[in-house]
């Protein structure tokens, strides 16, 4: 058994209440091997991951074996990259380095600093790149921290066989950058590791994959060699068919614009410019990195406007979130428990703290009273569940947290609705309820902007979808070529492959 | 408990839970912790020595000593629930009790007016420290530690290092005396707390203070203007550690520069474990006055029983300690509670 797998996956299924999140999905990983893992959100990806890593455990009946580990090694031989790389920002890359090594007694020595600088200037060098290991890692590229990370998880490994799980490394990666860590990624299998390589990033995993499993649905669907692939057969295996049943998307009749953005530029995205009709409800999609998830946060001015301009209703809004508000903008921020609430506040408090002004009484305090019905009516509509006001924030659960947020923003009757990741961490239930309630909202006249990963979502709710790539809207679906499985295509292709194909670009160039 | 609890709200969502269980929940003892230990302290000593603990001079002395301490706590409620700690209050109420005392003496100012511009002062020092830490974005802990250094440096270059004597009787008139038995400092105490009870639980400006406290970025992006927050809460903590220095002043009948870092420690205390009580780990008014004086109680039932000095130090960590621990372990249990009925997303 000299060539068998160092990873082998058999049959693996998970079960979350409701949903069916991997069905059987089975791989290996040779030693030298490159793996490269897609399907689109929701696919079953990082379910797999976690189970990898032991933090799910799957369904009974799934088999994962390390066949070339010695049996009975305690911790498994996978070492897992995230995009957060756990590293400590102050630290240089030599102490980075060493807070992986075991502690003992001799540890309350003082450190061999040269010997471990030498060792850490080596190990960078044998893989072809060079930078200063004494800066601290908060100073060093993406890209070299990336490079840390993989170091530090290599410098325990004690011989080479072992599995390497790249998760989306690249997505906050510029070209030239991403160069130099697949060089990298290329020499770690070299030596004898497999590697899992996940990414959205299709061009890139066509550049670096040996083979490439695609899920979807928590199914696996394809899994083609080298050369038996390209960036167009994988956004097909990705995206798959077409759904016949399409959700109605009719035009619909030219309401004022309320919503005018002009070039504006922010974190990520530069030049952007769109508009939003009354009752109109716009998504925003593109992949991590594309600029599409700061529109909302920087059109707000909860994040820093660097260009451009916003107009409610053609009166300007300058960047901030008090000015946002008193021209009629709400925003729903993705991170709820850290930008959406003040989580051990009640629910109450949370709910009226844009507007108190109309609850002041004579006596300048607020009517605590009239405050309680204002809520528990809220409450009622949003259907937040248990019906109690006063319970702190953070102890509703995570779909109630979101109607509590949304009621705090539609009892402003909003012009502007804006939403992140409106439906994330809700369960399905509620996320129904979400969508009735933006729903309404637009009917009651607001100009609605939604930027989701969700794809479904964005179909089922979005009158037209701006596609956002490297910083600025690429593609508009709308009408009849707003499908899923369009979108996704549109979504996870790369801009080149676009071109080539022919396909033209709508948005915001001139 | 908890039963009755959502039963009751449940069925009456917009108007006011039935009168028993709130007032059950409201005895629950880690509602009122403090209360219950003073109830206890208090029989403890009442056993012990009722002769002089019983006696009612010893309470009013009691009322009346701590009425600055109380008051330099209650100022310290302000900032610390806008999510801001002041290290300076200490320095603060030191300098104020120095200049009031260098105002009337040595540059022969009114009472009313040298009172006035101390306060006046204390808004200042109030607003100064809030633009280091709104704008220059220093952090509030390293500030007010900053800014406590160079007032504690205004206090000797001020006084020379010397007690300011010879305070007239217009002022000290503020420090004994009294309306049916209540010393000036305990009304100006009551007064203060109420007027400070009354921003923070039910104006806008106490949502907005508390919601800065509890998360500025989310406080920020509901419209809430948390520089203009984190600023005026220092000010008005400027403003009332000012009157609490009037009345160290008013009290001793002189000017000590040695007297205001005495005040610091009893004031975090108080005030932290004023916020285990009432409001469920929320820094407020009268939680930090029962603690207060409860703290106080203890620590006269220990001298009037002729325990060792070093008992009322031991009486105040331990107290402190075990109801901010308790206060603790309550919320890691609601927050274990929460987590196992999360759904799984």
């Amino acid at each position: 058994m000299r060539d068998a797998p160092l990873l082998e996956v058999r049959d693996v299924s998970m079960s979350f209440p409701g949903v069916k999140a991997l069905r059987n999905v089975s791989l290996k990983v040779d030693s030298g091997e490159i793996l490269g893992l897609l399907g689109h959100n929701g696919s079953g990806k990082s379910t797999l991951v976690k189970i990898l890593a032991r933090l799910h455990r799957p369904d009974d009946g799934a088999e994962i074996t390390f066949p070339r580990a010695a049996s009975g090694s305690a911790p498994d031989p996978i070492h897992f990259i995230h995009q957060d790389l756990g590293l400590v920002p102050l630290l240089s890359t030599v102490e980075n380095l060493a807070i992986g090594q075991r502690l003992s007694w001799r540890s309350l020595l003082p450190s061999p600093r040269r010997r471990q600088r030498r060792a850490a200037r080596r190990v960078i060098d044998e893989f072809g790149v060079d930078f200063d290991v004494e800066l601290p890692v908060a100073r060093l590229t993406p890209a070299e921290r990336t490079i840390v990370a993989i170091v530090r998880a290599l410098d325990g490994w004690t011989d080479p066989h072992n599995v390497l799980v790249l998760d989306e490394p690249t997505a906050a990666l510029h070209g030239q950058e991403a160069e130099t860590l697949f060089a990298v990624v290329k020499e770690v299998a070299r030596r004898g590791a497999g590697i899992i390589y996940i990414s959205h990033r299709l061009d890139e995993v066509v550049d670096l994959a040996d083979r490439v499993i695609v899920l979807k649905d928590g199914a696996q669907v394809a899994e083609r060699a080298r050369g038996d692939f390209d960036h167009d057969t994988l956004v097909e295996l990705i995206a798959g068919a077409s759904r016949s049943l399409l959700t109605a998307h009719p035009a619909r009749e030219a309401t004022p614009v309320v919503l005018d953005v002009k070039e504006l530029s922010g974190p990520a995205f530069a030049g952007v410019t769109l508009q939003v009709r009354a009752g109109e409800i716009v998504g925003i999609a593109g992949l991590v990195g594309s600029g599409a998830q700061h529109v909302c946060s920087t059109v707000f001015g909860a994040a820093e406007r660097t260009g451009g301009a916003v107009a409610v209703s053609d009166r300007p809004v300058h960047g901030s979130p008090r000015a946002a508000i008193r021209h009629g903008m709400g925003f729903v921020p993705a991170d709820r428990r850290r930008l959406g609430a003040i989580v051990g506040s009640s629910a109450r408090e949370n709910l009226t703290l844009p507007r108190l002004r109309p609850l002041v009484n004579g006596r300048g305090s607020v009517d605590t009273a009239r405050e309680r019905r204002e809520v528990g009516s809220w409450f009622a509509r949003v259907d937040v569940r248990p019906l109690l006001p006063e319970r702190a924030f953070a102890l509703f659960s995570g779909g109630n947290q979101q109607k509590i947020v949304m009621a705090k923003w539609l009892r402003n009757e909003p012009l502007v609705l804006l939403l992140d990741e409106p439906t994330q961490g809700v369960d399905v239930g509620a996320k129904a309820g979400i969508y009735q309630l933006i729903m309404d909202a637009a009917a009651a006249g607001a100009a609605v902007l939604v930027a989701s990963s969700d794809d479904k979502e964005l179909v089922e709710l979005c009158d037209r979808v701006v596609v956002f790539r490297d910083g600025s809207p690429a593609e508009e679906l709308q009408g009849a070529s707003l499908v899923e499985a369009e979108l996704i295509r549109v979504v996870i292709s790369s801009s080149g492959a676009r071109a080539a194909a022919g396909r033209q670009t709508s948005g915001s160039r001139a | 408990m908890t039963a009755i609890e959502s039963g009751a709200a449940e069925a009456a969502p917009s108007r006011p839970a039935p009168v028993l269980p709130r007032l059950r929940r409201w005895l629950a003892f880690r509602n009122i912790s403090a209360i219950y230990l003073g109830v206890l302290t208090f029989a403890v000593f009442a056993v012990w020595i009722p002769d002089t603990f019983l006696d009612w001079t010893t309470w009013k002395t009691v009322l009346d000593a701590q009425a600055i301490a109380g008051l330099a706590a209650v100022a310290l409620v302000v900032p610390l629930a806008a999510g801001v700690f002041n290290l300076a209050i200490g320095a603060q109420v030191g300098l104020s009790s120095i200049v009031v005392g260098w105002l009337i003496v040595d540059r022969g100012q009114g009472v009313a007016t040298s009172i006035l511009l101390t306060v006046a002062a204390g808004v200042v020092i109030g607003l100064v420290t809030g633009v280091l830490v709104v704008r220059a974005r220093i952090d509030s802990l390293i500030a007010t530690l900053g800014t406590s250094s160079l007032l504690a440096a205004l206090v000797t270059a001020v006084s020379g290092g010397q007690q300011i004597l010879g305070v007239p009787d217009g002022l000290s008139r503020l420090g004994s005396g009294d309306v049916a038995g209540f010393t000036y400092p305990v009304i100006g105490l009551g007064l203060i707390a109420l007027l400070v009870w009354y921003l923070l639980e039910r104006t806008p400006v106490g949502r907005h203070i508390y919601a800065t406290g509890g998360n500025a970025e989310a406080a920020r992006l509901a419209g809430v203007r948390i520089d203009a927050v984190v600023v005026g809460s220092l000010a008005l903590c400027g403003a009332v550690t000012a009157v609490a220095g009037v009345l160290v002043t008013a009290r001793l009948a002189n000017a000590d520069p040695t007297i205001g870092p005495s005040y610091l420690l009893p004031a975090f205390t108080a005030a932290f474990l004023g916020s285990t009580q009432f409001k469920g780990g929320r820094f407020n008014v009268w939680g930090t006055v029962v603690s207060v004086y409860v703290l106080a109680m203890g620590v006269k039932g220990f001298q009037l029983a002729g325990a060792p000095v070093w008992i009322p130090d031991v009486f105040n960590g331990v107290i402190l300690l075990a109801a901010v621990a308790m206060s603790k372990l309550q919320t890691g249990a609601r927050r274990r509670a929460r987590a196992s009925t999360a759904p799984t997303s």
